[in-house]
């Protein structure tokens, strides 16, 4: 793996060069919110921020995608494309927690039986330039309690670490390695900096003030799918979904149609399990018929399911569903309290 | 890579209103690629996505068997937007099928055992592919004695009756035919699948019992099997669940930790018990 530093002030204009040859999406400043946009002519980068409202997993696993198209024929409606279509690009700016979405969700759409093209495709033509958190930004931060960290390069191709006057660039995979031309003749980083990581790293992780046993509560979770704890915690949620949306890691869909005159096209769209309709069945019958089922199963599967089968908790602890529920339900303490059961 | 959202394009080339009520029919579907066909390679139990483009897709299982080459065959209650198109659909036209999906019935287990083939209503499709595969005579050998019983609430509302008749003039199955309640021209017999499963009794000797149903016939025709000393290792079932991709990917059809399209459909009641109670 190659390590190199950088001076920070370089920074910016070599993601820039970068965005003339390939799409580049990186954190821009847009109203009050930090949202990750293809970075065009004239735009800055952001080098300094939080972290963006929302997920970058939209990147691979876009929020409406067009997954074939079709059109009317004397027999009836017939394939006309069904290429998957993805341009090369660098996602720029990812926060570990996000950028370690990544490595989870490739579990479940890199699955050896079954394989989503359109995810692949896309993780396969993007390069991912993680920034660490050398100061976790936010209270809510609880990566480490999920096996992340705030300096991690799991999910990376390329890592950088703010460590004073330069930034530490590190290589990770070979997709990373063929964006060093970018970069020019770096000077390589030598044991002073290795050591100046390894304390930024450990200050990171003791700045992160909230920790919840998270891996405590699988063994709890398995024996208590009927417990009188999953009547307190929905009571107030309104069923919108917030939750879902901002999350890195939830991965649910829907497949639809939209045909108009003699074309059409199959869609997928995010899907959320805190839907009534989610799981609404063409009888009437509803496997999960109250908000109770939905926040049971949204728990179970982030905590329990994707642990079994895929031995990760399908949480990064980046915190954005906590910030962002309109009535204030954390899973932090729906953690901390399943964990007294 | 295989694209496994894309449809396989298939014609409809039989259509068969199977009951009185005419909303349930069988379509047939021959492959319009015959390397599609030769891909296609499924076992009694497996389901698959049928599509219609414009409309969307509906999980229905198989109720052909694979040793009928040359074509599939689907039986569909009217229900919803997709079966409702499917239902309207004539001879010729084109549409597409996913799959096969899910698991199947365990024919390796069932090898060498006396199967007792319990339906009701018209979730008799997959165990319909489960006996014409049995009987088929490159198969029938591998299998002990087959004993069905399928009911339905009236003569109207049995399917493949053409099939069941067939099946009666052989002696190499012990076929029991019931009604909820029969009419004027009905000679057969009368009563719920649960009494008549006590009245014919089958041996849990070396038997397996494969089920399919409405939830309250399989919930009175358990006990009946348990008395007869089957235990749940050996009584299978098949679940439904609200479905999309069909790969265990679009994460609504799970129960527990199984996703019932990849791990299912096909359970034992022992499995069954190991997983939460939410289908």
């Amino acid at each position: 793996m190659e390590k190199r530093l950088l001076k920070k002030d370089k920074l910016a204009g070599i993601i820039k060069n970068i965005s003339r040859e390939m799409l580049v999406y990186a954190p821009v400043k847009e109203e009050d919110n930090v949202l990750f946009m293809a970075l065009k002519e004239g735009r800055e980068p952001l080098l300094d921020f939080s972290n963006s409202r929302n997920a970058p997993k939209t990147f691979f696993f876009p929020r409406t995608e067009i997954m074939m198209k079709y059109t009317r024929t004397g027999k009836g409606m017939e394939l006309s494309t069904g290429e998957v279509e993805v341009r090369e690009a660098v996602l720029f700016g990812v926060r570990p927690c996000d950028a370690r979405s990544f490595a989870l969700l490739d579990m479940l759409f890199e699955q050896d039986k079954y394989k989503d093209p359109y995810y692949i495709a896309r993780r396969e033509k993007t390069t991912v330039i993680s920034m660490a958190c050398v100061h976790p930004p936010y209270s809510t931060c609880f990566c480490t309690s999920v096996d992340g960290s705030p300096t991690s390069g799991e999910g990376a191709d390329i890592l950088l670490m703010d460590i004073g006057d330069n930034y530490l660039v590190e290589f990770i995979t070979s997709r990373g390695e063929k964006l060093l031309k970018y970069f020019g003749d770096l000077p390589k980083a030598g044991e002073a900096e290795e050591t100046l990581k390894k304390e930024i790293a450990e200050r990171a992780e003791k700045e992160i003030k909230s920790h919840i046993p998270a891996k405590d509560i699988k063994p709890i979770l398995d024996n208590n799918f009927e417990h009188p704890f999953w009547e307190t915690i929905h009571r107030k949620c309104l069923a919108c979904g917030t939750c879902t949306y901002l999350c890195p890691t939830c991965h649910c869909f829907d497949i639809s149609d939209e045909a108009k005159g003699s074309d059409g096209i199959r869609i997928r769209n995010w899907d959320s399990c805190m839907y009534p309709l989610f799981t609404l069945e063409t009888s009437g019958h509803n496997p999960r018929t109250t908000q109770k089922e939905r926040w049971r199963q949204r728990v179970m599967h982030k905590f329990k399911y994707y642990v079994d089968n895929f031995g990760a908790i399908s949480c990064v602890g980046c915190g954005r569903c906590v910030m962002y529920c309109p009535v204030n339900l954390d899973i932090r303490k729906i953690v901390e309290d399943i964990a007294k059961l | 890579m295989l694209n496994p959202y894309i449809p396989i394009p298939v014609e409809v080339v039989n259509i068969v209103t199977e009951v009185d009520t005419k909303d349930i029919k069988t379509f047939r579907f021959a492959f319009i690629n015959s390397e599609d066909e030769a891909n296609f390679k499924y076992l009694p139990g497996q389901f698959a996505e049928l599509s219609i483009f414009g409309k969307g897709e509906s999980p229905i299982g198989i109720a052909s068997s694979p040793t009928q080459p040359g074509y599939l065959e689907f039986t569909v209650q009217k229900a919803g937007i997709v079966t409702s198109t499917l239902h309207d659909l004539e001879v010729g036209t084109r549409m597409g099928v996913r799959g096969p999906m899910g698991n199947s019935w365990p024919i390796d287990y069932l090898e060498g055992k006396n199967i007792v083939v319990v339906g009701g209503g018209f979730a008799f499709t997959t165990l319909r592919s489960l006996i014409v595969y049995i009987l088929h005579k490159d198969n029938r050998s591998r299998f002990g004695n087959i004993t069905v019983v399928y009911g339905a609430r009236t003569p109207g509302l049995l399917i493949y009756k053409d099939e069941l008749a067939a099946w009666e003039a052989r002696d190499d199955i012990n076929l029991n035919v019931t009604v909820d309640k029969g009419d004027e021209s009905w000679k057969g017999r009368e009563g719920f699948v649960p009494t008549v499963c006590k009245e014919v009794a089958p041996s849990s000797e070396n038997a397996v019992t494969v089920i399919c149903g409405p939830p309250v016939m399989i919930r009175f025709t358990l006990p009946v099997f348990f008395d007869l000393g089957f235990s749940k290792e050996n009584i299978i079932t098949s679940l439904e669940m609200r479905m999309k991709c069909g790969i265990g990917k679009c994460g609504r059809c799970n129960v527990g930790n199984k996703f019932v399209c990849k791990d299912g459909p096909v359970f034992s009641l022992a499995e069954l018990d190991k997983l939460t109670k939410e289908y």
